[in-house]
């Protein structure tokens, strides 16, 4: 903790002072319209595509890869590698019809061989890929021609074009894989995607270079070279000193700096991703008024505007806005008064509070503990008492699975698809580790939605199931979270709903 | 003398063994009481419960402990330290990639602590009687206060942010390839004989080698000093007086050779200490070594991996104390006869 507030003090020192003399500065190296480097917080775990989901990686992947469905800056999923898909009625089968100008980086051909050999044969082969979970329902892949092929699924999956173009979704060449093997493709990564990979070094960069034989948009910037700088602190240094023109996830505060800096563009995009509260429903949380006596007293607007410079949308659904899961006319207000006349009809008051306990990561995503403490602090004025532990990430789960997890937990839920299931589906799938919520009422609701396979009768559910949740006290969203920015002034680049900074999209002016 | 290093050398290797033994057992017994879910750190967010249950029983952590242990050292021994949940490549091979880029900063820090240390302790101790010396007493203290990492900070803020003078992200400059021969980028750029590779990876190198280098200095300083100050009540030193010698030729002479005795025993124990201070100035410094991969194992629960790095520090720190208590016995005469 010491050597946290030392150093933060520190860079935040330095910052102000290079602010106050760096436009006396001049940058040797100016930015070459060829040319960027981006300062990212994480290196790719492996050059597979398809064998880690880490969210951080998706837009360096999707610069090397290509996925079979894209989305569009407003998340709506378009065709990509597929031209058209149709899934059946049933939801049991989908016919994809794909581009057939796309060829890899290497010259082969892509084809409907290298779809079956991603998503059916490297799965069912053994190897350990994260998309062999999200792709379990595929049992047959029927090619029909070298452009178009029909997947088979054991049960319905009425989300399967969203996951075309979610975590991991990569198509991967079938023939450079099986002839030069797996390792040769994990030093020689070959996709379809607008960059080939010129260059990496373990935990320190990533070269980029333009694909010019790319089926689609050529990327506008020839070279791109990642650094991976994972303290958030450096890459405000490395944005302030000309060392990255680009970066991501510098703290609320310096962003906030930056947006009056001569030569910097900075701002803080409201993404796919909701800080919400994970609640038990036992314990202290066993009672309804106390779990939504515990909603109402949260000042979701002060935390935002304390926390995120206002940026950060108040929820009261767990879905972001301009999701379908989104519903716009229901409120869930901040009332404290309301709170208190809860707690008192089950003998609570701030004299004599509902005791309760909660956990906060602390450095897992920005301001949590912060956030954290403002809630204990609000919770103490209506009567509950609330015991705050910090707790590590890589902990949650054990606790989870041991039963152990207290009454609260502050969370954070990104969804870059904006897909409902994805967002409540996932969280309350009994089945699924993530929620400590055990009652089998909402559970059961939910995965009778999975096998839904109408899209609307789909979306309907779970709108309906979101106010439901929110209004049994099992669902608690605070904020739609945001993804800071800053770059220079004249590399711009196209902002996503859910917060992708692909390269592709960076273009100097 | 080569007789006598080699049985040291012999000797320690096989002290090394039940050594490695004990902290590699401790450092299973540790991380598997961590409360953490390395089934569930493996498997994709998507996983079930009922998955993450097959996960812990194909990871054999339903065993006993020491079941388990026994499992990881059987092979261990062979060269399989296991897989990086995160990485999902062998953690041997991890470490292996990441090892020469700590070693070179570690080496290159170590003899700038080494020149700072020797030459401050010079001056400290030129300086004894004289009105300087408690304004180089308080200046060697305050530099003993500050850690490497705020080092780290001081450094990247002045010659990185202010003055933009030097690099602080990476080994190399964008613009230029990064060979591959043994890991030592300096060795390598001169290997392939790319100078400008060379040099700037010399210039990626001098801020977290001298943020690394300037907090472990002081100490050397100090001890250097305080060994001075009792080879001085020799009589040797007086002998050398009554010789005629001025009292330059004394110092480096006479009372430098035997003061850096407990110095290079200071020095050996500060660089296990500084070979694990990398950790931090590599993650400032985006450095691409062993100590930035042990945050990411540290960060996702990552066992294996943690386990390997663990390990490797043990082994490095032994190395490092052989090395230098062979030093010791070459620069010793009087322990060679023992």
């Amino acid at each position: 903790m010491a050597f946290k507030l030392q150093r933060r003090s520190f860079l935040q020192l330095a910052a102000g002072t290079a602010a106050s003399i760096g436009p006396l500065i001049s940058r040797a190296s100016a930015a070459a319209s060829d040319a960027a480097t981006i300062g990212w917080p994480n290196d790719v775990p492996s050059w597979d595509p398809n064998q880690r989901f880490t969210p951080d990686a998706q837009p360096i992947y999707k610069a090397v890869f290509d996925q079979p469905l894209d989305q569009n800056p407003q998340l709506k999923v378009i065709p990509h590698l597929i031209r058209s898909w149709s899934l059946a009625p049933d939801a049991l089968s989908m016919t994809v019809e794909l581009r057939d100008d796309v060829t890899f980086h290497n010259g082969d051909k892509m084809t409907t061989e290298d779809f079956r050999y991603t998503f059916l044969e490297r799965i069912k082969s053994g190897i350990k890929l994260d998309t062999a979970n999200s792709w379990r329902k595929v049992q047959d892949i029927v090619i029909e021609s070298p452009t178009k092929a029909t997947m088979k699924f054991s049960l319905p999956d009425p989300t399967a074009p969203q996951w075309m173009a979610f975590l991991g979704s990569y198509v991967v060449p079938k023939k450079y894989i099986e002839s030069g093997g797996l390792d040769n493709f994990l030093k020689k990564p070959v996709g379809t995607g607008p960059y080939k990979l010129a260059e990496y070094e373990l935990n320190s960069r990533i070269v980029l270079e333009r694909n010019d034989k790319y089926w689609g948009p050529k990327a506008n910037v020839a070279r791109i070279t990642i650094e991976i700088i994972k303290d958030p602190s450096a890459r405000v240094a490395a944005i302030q000193s000309g060392q990255a023109d680009f970066t991501i996830n510098v703290p609320v505060r310096e962003a906030q700096r930056f947006q009056s800096e001569g030569n910097l563009a900075a701002e803080l995009d409201p993404i796919t991703r909701v800080i919400l509260l994970n609640v038990r429903a036992d314990l202290g949380f066993a009672d309804k008024n106390v779990r939504l006596a515990a909603h109402h007293a949260i000042d979701k607007a002060a935390l935002s505007k304390a926390f995120y410079g206002g940026a950060a949308v108040p929820l009261s659904v767990f879905a972001t806005p301009g999701t379908p899961g989104y519903l716009p006319d229901f409120k869930f207000p901040y009332d404290p008064e309301l709170a208190k006349q809860l707690l008192a009809k089950s003998g609570f008051s701030p004299a004599k509070p509902a005791k309760i306990g909660f956990a906060a990561t602390n450095g897992q995503f920005p301001s949590d503990y912060d956030i954290a403490r403002a809630i204990v602090q609000m919770w103490k004025k209506v009567g509950i008492d609330a015991d705050l532990q910090v707790i590590e990430y890589a902990k949650y789960f054990e606790l989870n699975r041991g039963n152990k997890l207290p009454e609260a937990t502050l969370y954070s839920w990104d969804n870059a698809t904006g897909d409902p299931e994805i967002f409540l589906g996932y969280m309350f799938n009994p089945k699924m580790p993530f929620s400590p919520w055990k009652d089998q009422d909402i559970g059961g609701k939910v995965l009778a939605l999975f096998n839904v396979a109408n899209y609307d009768k789909r979306i309907a559910g779970y709108r309906e199931l979101e106010r439901y949740a929110v209004e049994d006290g099992a669902s608690m969203p605070l904020l739609q979270s945001v993804i800071t920015v800053v770059h220079k002034k004249n590399l711009a680049y196209t902002k996503y709903g859910n917060g992708w900074v692909l390269p592709q999209t960076l273009r100097w002016s | 003398m080569l007789v006598t290093v080699a049985q040291l050398i012999a000797r320690r290797l096989l002290a090394a063994v039940p050594i490695l033994l004990v902290v590699s057992a401790l450092l299973f017994c540790v991380l598997r009481l961590l409360p953490v879910d390395p089934a569930a750190m493996s498997l994709p967010p998507t996983a079930t419960i009922a998955q993450i249950e097959a996960k812990r029983r194909e990871m054999g952590l339903d065993k006993p402990l020491a079941e388990q242990y026994l499992i990881w050292l059987k092979a261990a021994i062979h060269g399989d330290f296991g897989r990086s949940i995160v990485f999902g490549r062998e953690a041997g091979s991890l470490v292996a990639a990441t090892l020469p880029a700590t070693i070179q900063l570690a080496g290159c820090a170590m003899v700038i602590a080494a020149v700072l240390g020797v030459g401050g302790g010079l001056l400290l101790f030129h300086l004894r009687g004289t009105l300087f010396e408690s304004v180089a007493d308080f200046c060697s203290i305050l530099l003993l206060s500050i850690p490497e990492f705020l080092w780290g900070l001081i450094l990247l803020f002045v010659f990185g942010v202010v003055l933009r003078a030097l690099p602080f992200t990476g080994e190399v400059s964008p613009s230029l390839p990064q060979p591959h021969i043994t890991g030592f980028i300096l060795l390598d750029a001169l290997l392939i004989g790319r100078f400008d590779i060379f040099l700037s990876a010399c210039r990626h190198l001098i801020l977290p080698a001298f943020a690394l280098g300037l907090a472990f200095s002081p100490a050397i300083m100090r001890v250097l000093r305080s060994s001075l100050f009792d080879v001085y009540h020799e009589d040797y030193i007086q002998q050398a007086r009554l010789r005629g010698l001025s009292e330059r030729q004394i110092l480096l002479g006479h009372a430098l050779k035997n003061a850096a005795l407990p110095t290079l025993t200071l020095a050996g124990v500060q660089f296990g200490i500084l070979f694990s201070g990398t950790l931090l100035v590599e993650v400032i410094y985006s450095y691409p070594g062993m100590g930035n991969l042990m945050v990411d194992a540290v960060r996702n629960a990552d066992l294996p991996l943690i386990q390997a790095i663990g390990l490797t520090y043990c082994v490095v720190v032994l190395f490092i104390n052989t090395l230098v208590d062979s030093l010791y016995l070459v620069l010793n005469p009087k322990l060679r006869v023992r």
